[in-house]
């Protein structure tokens, strides 16, 4: 039954950050699915291809080869089938620009790449159980980077 | 100024010519009058002593006319008749001058008509008394009667001709004291009227001569000005020139054939001759720029470029005016000035700013790049170790987990030094709007961001109401915390640290710290603290960028938070100092322009 669990997607060109990734989705028993993309092409071919399974949440990330996760947001919210999807922006950096631009282009929270295991677990953790309605419904510039 | 009294004084001037020419005109009226007036006396007299003697002379004419008659009547000798034939022709004569001349009035007239009827009696009488003698009734009666008639006529004529003399002679006298009372105010008048001339003249001429000084003192000025311009021209590279738009003519200064790389006077100054030395690329926008000149009657500002004969090319910048002078003459008066040192320093200045500007720019986006694609490595690294601390911790010795401990504390610290290197770089960028800013609210926020510092440490931070100023939020937001974050950092360990936070505004004149500042009013905030301080010797030092007073194990600052803040209150135009005593405490000093 596709609704018993929760669909995660990640978009990230780092093999390393896609392993910290799964790991911790695994450790944490959430009954997730989580799929991975190598990049922003790979993504959007299989969002676009007829049998996809819209994820409850993408998670992005910015700096991509081909094509980036600001491109991918854009095409994302011009396409009135996939405007719903709730988007962590996942990102090693939190540069003032790039918040800014992800706020305004329609992303959903704003994730800084943290620096350890126990961190990283903690922040997928509250991102996926989040209430998505709720969130987005109170969401202003201050806090949509979320907080370590 | 100057102006203003030559104008009032040909003003007064033209009054003095004008009252002295209607004043010699008066003087000149009166003697013409009093000329006539003489003529005219001088006509009466003339006139009064012929009409005297004519009177006499018929007077004597008809004595003459009776003696010959009456010698006729004692000889019956015709010859004796001859005066009495005669003096009725005499007698006529006489009296067409007095018709002529006796116009002194009706009275005069009248009784000159009276006096011609006795004189026509009187000879009618003769006649009767001639045609009794040659009758020979000599001794009628009759002829007695006419004898004695003829003497009566003669009486009256006497007596009437004395009546005219005496009417003459007053007449005369009457003129006479007439023109006396005339001449006896006429010189005083005249007199008067040339001393007022004479005064006006002594005026007149003081004035013109105080004028002639003002003149030659001004001459003098214009003269040095003169002197000034011609230096100046040879000092600044100008040229001058004036085109005479009536007389289609131009003049050259000596110093415009300088510019052009010529001797003063070397060639004929037209505009042919000028634009032989206008650069080729340029001569078609000067001609058209010097033809409309020439319609508008101006010239504004006009850039082009000339060749000496040398080659030497210079640029030069020209500008004209229209001058009307007082007698309507048109003249554009322009110059020319050498700018090729100028633009040549503009574009060695503009070179080096695009040099600059490039090197600012590679350099804040290596620094950028640098410490954003350093971080993913590191925080890979960061995650590696905390995956091995958690599942291979076991499995490690006891050297191995020490090991790892220290490549954890490199690694932390690395992160803190890019984080920070990440700030400074931020800091740099330019472009950040200034806000009105309730600065009491940044500081709330940065207190927010130490929250757990200063529970841990029992810190003790008292603050001032602060203002609003217009900042860049972030950028003060991050001096709050830097400097609180300092005090924190660098407290005693025996001791809870207190921060104080005071405000005040200040006036540059009151404050030693505010030398060479632009505004007149700044805001003093300053934190103080009772921390470890530092030697005051190093209060610049602590600002340069990784300078770290104390080693890494003791305190873990790595010597960019107080960049930061210098670089923050550089990009708003204040002032930041520190003062430090060891083992006392710091304070920083910031100030804000109002």
């Amino acid at each position: 039954m596709p609704n018993d669990y929760i669909n995660i997607i990640l978009a990230d060109d780092d093999e390393d950050d896609r392993l910290f990734f799964t790991d911790a989705f695994d450790e944490l028993k959430m009954n997730t699915k989580v799929s991975t993309f190598n990049d922003g092409v790979e993504l959007m071919a299989y969002l676009n291809s007829d049998d996809a399974i819209l994820p409850n949440v993408l998670f992005l990330d910015l700096n991509m080869p081909l094509k980036n996760g600001i491109e991918c947001l854009n095409e994302i919210k011009a396409n009135n089938k996939m405007s719903d999807i709730a988007i962590a922006i996942y990102s090693t950096s939190a540069s003032e620009e790039d918040i800014e631009e992800t706020f305004v282009l329609g992303a959903n929270i704003y994730i800084k790449k943290p620096s350890s295991f126990k961190q990283l677990k903690k922040v997928l953790s509250e991102v996926v159980s989040m209430n998505w309605q709720y969130h987005t419904n109170g969401l202003n510039k201050d806090n949509f980077l979320m907080r370590l | 100024m100057i102006r203003k009294v030559f104008a009032k004084s040909a003003f007064f001037l033209r009054i003095i010519f004008v009252v002295g020419l209607f004043l010699i005109l008066i003087i000149g009226g009166f003697t013409y009058r009093h000329i006539y007036n003489l003529t005219d006396s001088t006509k009466q007299v003339v006139s009064t002593y012929k009409v005297n003697v004519e009177l006499e002379k018929v007077i004597s004419y008809l004595k003459d006319a009776e003696n010959g008659h009456r010698n006729y009547i004692l000889t019956k000798d015709t010859t004796y008749l001859e005066p009495y034939l005669s003096a009725r022709e005499k007698v006529n004569e006489s009296f067409a001058e007095l018709k002529e001349i006796a116009n002194h009035g009706e009275n005069q007239e009248e009784n000159l008509k009276v006096l011609s009827k006795y004189i026509d009696a009187l000879f009618t009488n003769f006649s009767e008394t001639s045609t009794f003698i040659s009758g020979d009734e000599t001794l009628s009666e009759a002829f007695k009667t006419n004898f004695f008639e003829e003497k009566i006529i003669m009486d009256s004529i006497r007596q009437k001709v004395n009546e005219m003399i005496d009417f003459e002679n007053s007449l005369l006298k009457k003129h006479q004291e007439q023109y006396q009372s005339n001449l006896k105010f006429t010189p005083l008048f005249l007199y008067l009227v040339l001393l007022i001339t004479l005064v006006l003249i002594i005026i007149s001429y003081y004035k013109i001569n105080v004028d002639f000084k003002n003149i030659r003192l001004i001459n003098s000025q214009l003269l040095i000005f003169k002197e000034a311009a011609v230096q100046l021209e040879i000092i600044g590279k100008h040229g001058n020139w004036v085109w005479h738009i009536d007389k289609e003519k131009y003049t050259f200064s000596d110093n415009l054939y300088r510019v052009l790389g010529e001797k003063p006077g070397s060639f004929v100054p037209t505009f042919e001759n000028f634009i032989s030395f206008v650069h080729p690329e340029d001569k078609e926008k000067f001609a058209k720029d010097v033809e409309d000149m020439m319609k508008n009657e101006d010239l504004p500002f006009i850039y082009y470029r000339i060749v000496q004969k040398d080659g030497t090319i210079k640029h030069i910048k020209g500008y004209g005016k229209l001058l009307i002078n007082n007698e309507g003459e048109k003249r554009i008066v322009g110059n020319i000035t050498d700018i090729s040192d100028e633009i040549e320093r503009f574009l060695e200045i503009e070179e080096r700013n695009l040099e600059l500007e490039k090197n600012n720019a590679e350099l804040s986006e290596f620094n950028y790049v640098a410490s954003h694609d350093l971080q993913e490595p590191l925080r890979k690294i960061q995650t590696f170790i905390s995956r091995l601390e958690e599942k291979e911790a076991k499995n490690l010795s006891s050297f191995g987990s020490q090991y790892l401990e220290r490549i954890k504390v490199s690694a932390t610290r690395m992160r803190l030094l890019i984080d920070d290197l990440l700030q400074f770089s931020r800091t740099n960028k330019p472009d950040k709007e200034f806000v009105l800013t309730n600065l009491n609210e940044l500081l709330e926020n940065a207190k927010q961001d130490v929250t757990e510092t200063i529970l841990e440490k029992k810190a003790i931070i008292t603050n001032d109401v602060l203002p609003t100023v217009l900042v860049i939020p972030f950028q003060v937001h991050q001096l709050f915390l830097n400097l609180l974050s300092n005090s924190l950092k660098y407290s005693k360990t025996a001791e809870a640290p207190v921060i104080k936070i005071e405000y005040s505004l200040i006036n540059s004149k009151d404050d030693h710290n505010l030398i060479n500042v632009s505004k007149s009013n700044y805001h003093k905030i300053t934190f103080s603290d009772n921390g470890i301080g530092f030697e005051q010797q190093y209060a610049e030092q602590i600002f340069e960028l990784f300078n770290r007073l104390h080693n890494k194990q003791e305190y873990s600052g790595t010597g960019v938070g107080l960049s930061i803040c210098k670089k923050i209150i550089d990009n708003h135009n204040g002032v930041i100092t520190a003062q430090g005593e060891p083992q006392v405490g710091s304070i920083f000093k910031i100030y804000l322009p109002e």
